[in-house]
């Protein structure tokens, strides 16, 4: 029974996951579609297409897709790591916004430090910003039990203004009313990938040292909750934050350090996006950082776990650079963000998927558990029950 | 007419990948007590659920009077006249008894509650059955027995004649169950049937005129109770011999492990004191039992002492170290072990392997953690250990997720960490509540052979039979306070639980 | 459970037949070259097809029968809809394309970095752009990127010259024009009429302080500061810039509280920030000049606006495309009065005391250079950081 559980692939709970993401995304593009025949059936299929494998016409968009994947994964990452922990780290988009600000303020302001190291320590300023914004919400659940959804909400209007007061005091340029860019040298490397990313007209991709940063990243992030000590009480407190303190963690210094893992991670994805080279400044709005709620979509859509992350931002990003693609047949890329929110509203719906696909599988194997033993009266258990009858007072 | 006023016929019921109900019949005549008897997971619930229209058969038929009927939902049955005491009332705390036994079958005038007429029918009621309610007392402040009571008047109120009661007797006091066997045998002599849902045999004997035995979804049988004994009963309802008896020598304590002194505890929301200076000891090679009924302060006791909640005064020693204001890192590494009560909320991180579970207090160690990182080689070895020597059941060893174990292994498992510490004070809250007879036998030698390799035991438990079992001395706890001593040798069930209702108290204390 | 595994299977056979349509559509970055035949030329509910063989597709594109084009244009970080520069550009390009047959898309780009503007454009080039139009300075970097890689493409770069990243080298190639505006002027005609009219407490009222609105700013400071001397007044000034180009709670309050201070007339400069003022102005029986279009439609208090003729602009490149051979390419120009490019609409205005006569006497003097006015940077390039430093001896500027 051991060996046929593992090999049925659809009684494994990564497999299950995986295939109702999937599940999700489909529906998501089902609904695209939908939403393109009602624009234009007559191109509709082209539009679909467009989105399809518009990340993959040549390998500049290659190079777009993981350069836009690299603040999502990173988003995606500081929403995740939280909820693992069992926090809801709505905070995001305030993290990546202040980030961003301490990173440009670095690349700007910091010229003294030579290349290499300047880009390094704008990186580390992003880190830091984003660490101390989301330690406040961190602390104030520690230690008096207020909300974190709340706080980070408020955290992220404060952020939001405060980075519009702050590029406007010290690295404003009133002329295109955003802050300056990043000194070249603060810049992330190309790690040539202009080279290899480059569209067909010779402009090279935006694609950057960032993605690998982040990649890197998510793979620390998965080291630590899977393999170490710290990870081991992280997760306890995520899971049952009772039975951590039963076992004499401290619940308090946990919160306290998961949100500032995750508000630098966050922090972190400001700061790349920005030092990116792509040719901007921060602009000063009174909007939140799209970047920041990108990740609650891209946590949730591979279920908090990093590696799936990974794979799930650059599959936003891919659908985004898809949108660009798609205006050539006619179709406003607007829809790109239903298809993508359509994606999100299901992704809320992966357990749900999942559930099924485990009914669905064990409803299987205890088919074929009847039929291998046909006329055993009632001696073997039933196969997996949700309510296991009590095996050891059977035996014990 | 037919015999039986309810019948359920070869009823099968199926769940996703478990039959919970296989071709079982149940016959229930017009004025008996009919005991339905079935370890946790036989399959009990699911039937009374069926006959409730909470689910619908996939097979079978259920009769009333012979005749056939089809049970939709919760509406048809109460139509039938059946009515259900659930384990868990089902009151509205802020309402009056009387208000509660009318709800959701007000009589109105005009848009007005006619509440005259229905406090005369139940203090009819209520007088013919001798159920002695007060109808304007509020709901939160009676007792849990006088609640029951409430619930049963609902079900007179709404003139059912099937009666059905589970797991009535789990949380009330020796003198309320007998009060409640009194109660139910009036009820089945003024003609109404009642199906009484439980798994203790002392009561199936005291009040049950037939039983019907189910085990692991199937019918095994129904018996007269007069003619099979305790042990039959047993047998039928577990599939082998079991014993019902702890079998331990006389202990014999040596000097003190565990101190308790002046321990006060307020509670935060109303301020009363529900842990009210308690003092006690515990030596090495004996089981000292806290004795009470639920939600007399033990919950609040333990968890002072195991450092889960703070004290507002008194001092806890463990092995003459003053532990009151330690760390529950400090006290699980000092030499206390703690089985706790709740063993999904603070016994197990149920999303983690049961590997992950079994170090929950020592993955710190330098033996299972090198440089922050976790030796999973190491803990995986020790989780096999432990599987084998405390012949835990999993279906995947050590990568089992704790939630999918049944909650025999889930305890099991909580004892074997719990015990492999090498404790000196050994903790245990209610170690075998919800378990079936094979792993309470299980865990109650496991904690005698606990005491027998010379460890201090503080048990707590709400069961009598366990705590007259298993103890070598008796604490009994009322309303925050210790207010009896007892050796069980020398005291009465009768006795015990006089002092656990409080109305006798130990002179001195 | 049943329904649960139905649902499963509809939604797994609905996905295939997602992937079998997408399959059997031709390929789609071939689209604009390959013809499909009838096929997309056949009009569906969403498509009408008009006189010249064009049709116009659901996002308001007008182009061939086989779904090429000629003309795009690339919005900045609004949409298109903005009431603002995407708007008046697109408007101008529809206008140019209706009237002569010609066929024009827009794109959007994914983000508001040059990188993405260099891909939205690029994008354009490759579905078969021969002119590409970018509104906006924000373009000013991607355009100088893009120029040199498409010799055989023209861009018309709106309010703006391209230059590189650090701004050390301005470059504008011959296939490329970059368009300015005197925005100043038109300012200037605004201030100067406001006095004439008798108001003496004016204000200014602006969206983001970008060149443009601060040219606007300058000039109208100026032309109120002549008006005033030749009356021999003081005028007094309010003047503010909002951080944003949008209609706000925080913005419709402070006009509010300019007009019921006294202010009798607000210069609303910078896109919904004027809808602020005129709000502010209805509950409060103030007065507005409007600003890029004739917006004495959008509220009875707007006596004038401050027009720069955005699609006017632009249909004159496109003309000089379609007949001149571009032979505007290589220049930088900037448009004002002497180019007929910015005005007052003196007939749609509410002046009691500033005429018809009056007006045309100033336009001429500022379209010949008789009257020259400062702008947004000193001789030097330097920015000149407040209208208080304009000179302006006959007007009490108060910056807020």
């Amino acid at each position: 029974m051991k060996d046929k559980r593992l090999g049925n692939p659809l009684q494994r709970q990564g497999v299950q996951n995986t295939i109702a993401a999937i599940i999700a995304i489909l529906i998501g593009m089902l609904v695209g579609l939908i939403v393109l025949l009602f624009t234009d059936a007559s191109r509709a299929g082209e539009g679909m297409m467009a989105i399809l494998t518009g990340g993959l016409t040549d390998l500049k968009n290659m190079g777009q897709v993981l350069y836009y994947a690299t603040p999502l994964i990173m988003t995606g990452l500081s929403v995740g790591f939280a909820k693992k922990t069992g926090l809801f780290n709505i905070g995001a988009p305030g993290q990546y916004m202040m980030g961003a600000f301490a990173a440009v303020y670095v690349g700007v302001k910091w010229t003294f430090l030579p290349a290499g190291i300047h880009c390094i320590v704008a990186v580390l300023a992003a880190c830091l910003f984003g660490a101390i914004w989301g330690i406040l919400p961190g602390l104030l659940k520690a230690w008096r039990g207020i909300n974190e959804v709340i706080t980070c909400i408020m955290m992220n209007y404060i952020a939001m203004s405060m980075s519009n007061v702050l590029i406007r005091a010290f690295i404003y340029d009133r002329a295109k009313n955003q802050s300056f860019r990043p000194d070249e040298t603060a810049e992330l490397p190309k790690m040539g990938f202009d080279k290899i990313f480059v569209g067909e007209s010779g402009t090279p991709s935006s694609v950057n040292a960032g993605i690998v940063v982040a990649i890197v990243l998510a793979i620390v992030v998965w080291v630590v909750l899977e393999k170490t000590k710290m990870g081991y009480e992280l997760k306890a407190c995520g899971f049952n934050k009772d039975a951590a303190k039963y076992a004499g963690i401290s619940e308090k210094r946990n919160i306290v350090q998961a949100m500032i893992i995750s508000g630098a991670l966050a922090g972190i994805g400001g700061g790349l996006n920005y030092l990116a080279g792509a040719g901007t400044g921060i602009m000063v709005a009174d909007t939140l950082a799209q970047q920041g709620f990108d990740g609650i979509a891209v946590a949730l859509l591979g279920m908090s776990n990093p590696i799936a992350i990974i794979f799930t931002g650059i599959l936003m990003a891919y659908l985004t650079v898809g949108g660009l693609a798609m205006q050539s047949f006619g179709f406003v890329s607007q829809v790109i963000t239903i298809i993508t929110s359509v994606i999100v509203y299901f992704a809320a719906f992966i357990l749900f998927f999942s559930q099924i696909i485990a009914k669905f599988a064990k409803g299987k194997g205890e088919k074929q558990n009847a039929n291998a033993e046909p006329g055993d009266s009632g001696q073997a258990p039933p196969a997996q029950p949700p309510t296991p009858p009590t095996e050891g007072g059977e035996q014990a | 007419m037919s015999e039986y006023v309810i019948e359920m016929c070869n009823i099968t019921k199926e769940f996703p990948g478990i039959i919970a109900n296989d071709n079982i019949t149940l016959q229930l005549k017009k004025g008996e007590i009919h005991a339905l008897l079935g370890e946790n997971g036989a399959g009990k619930s699911t039937l009374m659920s069926v006959l409730f229209g909470l689910y619908q058969p996939e097979k079978g038929v259920i009769k009333k009077d012979g005749k056939e009927v089809k049970i939709k939902d919760p509406n048809d049955a109460n139509a039938l006249g059946i009515g259900m005491v659930h384990q868990h009332f089902k009151l509205v705390h802020n309402f009056s008894v009387l208000q509660n036994i009318i709800l959701g079958v007000e009589t109105t005038k005009g848009g007005f509650l006619k509440m005259d007429d229905a406090r005369k029918k139940v203090m009819t009621l209520s007088e013919q059955y001798g159920l002695r309610v007060d109808p304007d007392a509020l709901i939160e402040n009676i007792t849990v027995g006088m609640q029951q009571r409430v619930e049963i008047l609902k079900m007179l109120y709404r003139d059912n004649e099937i009666l059905i009661f589970d797991e009535p007797t789990a949380v009330l006091t020796p003198q309320e169950i007998d009060e409640l066997m009194k109660i139910m045998k009036g009820l089945a002599a003024e003609g109404k049937s009642i199906l009484f849902i439980t798994h203790k045999l002392n009561e199936i004997k005291a009040v049950a005129d037939r039983c019907t035995v189910l085990r692991k979804g199937k019918y095994v049988g129904t018996v007269n109770v007069a003619d099979v004994s305790k042990e039959e009963m047993s047998e039928m309802m577990v599939g082998r011999k079991v014993s019902l008896n702890v079998e331990k020598e006389p202990s014999h304590p040596s000097e003190v492990v565990f101190e308790v002194e002046g321990l006060t505890v307020v509670n935060k929301e109303h301020g009363k004191k529900v842990v009210d200076n308690v003092s006690f000891q515990v030596r090495r090679g004996e089981i000292v039992c806290i004795a009470g009924i639920d939600g007399n302060g033990q919950s609040e006791l333990i968890q002072a002492v195991t450092g889960l909640i703070k004290a507002d005064s008194g001092t806890v020693k463990l092995k003459g170290e003053d532990i009151t204001h330690a760390s529950i890192r400090h006290r699980n590494t000092h030499g206390m072990s703690h089985i706790p009560e709740d063993r999904h909320k603070h016994g197990l991180v149920l999303d983690y392997p049961l590997s992950y579970n079994l170090v929950l207090q020592s993955y710190f160690e330098p033996e299972y953690c090198q440089a922050g990182f976790l030796k999973y080689d190491k803990i995986n070895q020790y989780a096999e250990k432990l599987i084998g020597k405390y012949d835990i059941r999993s279906g995947q060893g050590g990568s089992t997720i704790a939630r999918s174990m049944s909650g025999g292994n889930q305890q099991k498992a909580i004892v074997a960490r719990e015990i492999d510490r090498d404790p000196d004070l050994l903790i245990a809250v209610q170690p075998t509540r919800g378990l079936d007879v094979g792993a309470i036998e299980y865990i109650h030698r496991q904690i005698v052979a606990e005491r027998d390799r010379n460890k201090a035991v503080l048990l707590v438990s709400l069961e009598l039979d366990e705590v007259m079992n298993l103890s070598d001395r008796i604490l009994v706890i009322y309303e925050g306070q210790i207010v009896a001593d007892l050796d069980p040798s020398k005291v009465t069930v009768q006795e015990l639980g006089l002092y656990m209702a409080g109305s006798k108290r130990e002179e001195g204390k | 459970m049943k329904k649960s595994k139905k649902l499963l299977a509809l939604l797994l056979s609905l996905a295939m037949i997602v992937g079998l349509a997408a399959c059997t559509s031709t390929n789609p970055s071939g689209g604009n070259t390959e013809t499909q035949s009838g096929n997309s030329a056949s009009p569906s509910g969403n498509t009408e097809t008009q006189s010249g063989g064009t049709v116009t597709d659901s996002a308001g594109s007008i182009l061939n029968e086989d779904g090429t084009f000629e003309i795009a244009m690339i919005t900045d970080k609004g949409d298109i809809n903005d009431k603002s520069f995407n708007q008046g550009t697109w408007e101008g390009i529809l206008d140019y394309c209706q009237t002569n047959g010609k066929t024009c898309k827009y794109y959007k780009p994914v983000d508001a970095t040059t990188d993405d503007y260099v891909a939205a454009m690029e994008q354009a080039i490759k579905d078969g752009a021969k002119v590409v139009v970018t509104p906006g300075f924000l373009f000013e970097e991607p355009v100088y990127i893009v120029q040199e890689n498409h010799p055989d493409v023209k861009f018309i770069l709106i309010d703006g010259n391209p230059h590189n990243a650090d701004y050390s080298d301005y470059k504008t190639t011959d296939n490329t024009v970059g368009i300015l505006f005197s925005e100043e002027q038109v300012g200037y005609l605004a201030g100067y009429a406001a006095v004439k009219d008798g108001y003496t407490k004016l204000g200014f009222f602006g969206g983001q302080p970008v060149p443009a609105v601060i040219r606007y700013g300058y000039g109208y400071v100026q032309g109120a500061n002549d008006a005033a001397k030749e009356l021999g007044i003081t005028v007094d000034m309010r003047y503010f810039n909002t951080d944003s180009f949008d209609a706000t709670p925080e913005a419709q309050t402070r006009a509010a509280s300019w007009y019921t201070a006294g202010t009798e007339i607000i210069f609303g400069c910078g896109g919904s920030v004027g809808n602020s003022v005129m709000a502010a102005a209805e509950q409060n029986n103030g007065l507005v000049i409007g600003v890029d279009v004739d917006q004495s439609t959008e509220s009875d208090t707007v006596v004038s606006s401050a027009m720069k003729g955005l699609s006017a602009a632009v249909e004159q490149m496109l003309d000089s495309y379609y007949n001149d051979n571009f032979s505007v390419g290589g220049q930088n120009l900037t448009l004002g009065a002497a180019d007929d490019a910015v005005k007052l609409p003196m007939d749609t205005s509410k002046w009691q005391n500033f005429t018809q006569e009056d007006y045309d006497a100033l336009y001429a003097k500022l379209a010949s250079g008789e009257i020259t006015l400062q702008k947004d940077t000193d001789a030097n390039g330097n920015p000149i950081a407040s209208p208080v430093d304009l000179g302006c001896t006959n007007v009490n500027v108060t910056v807020e």
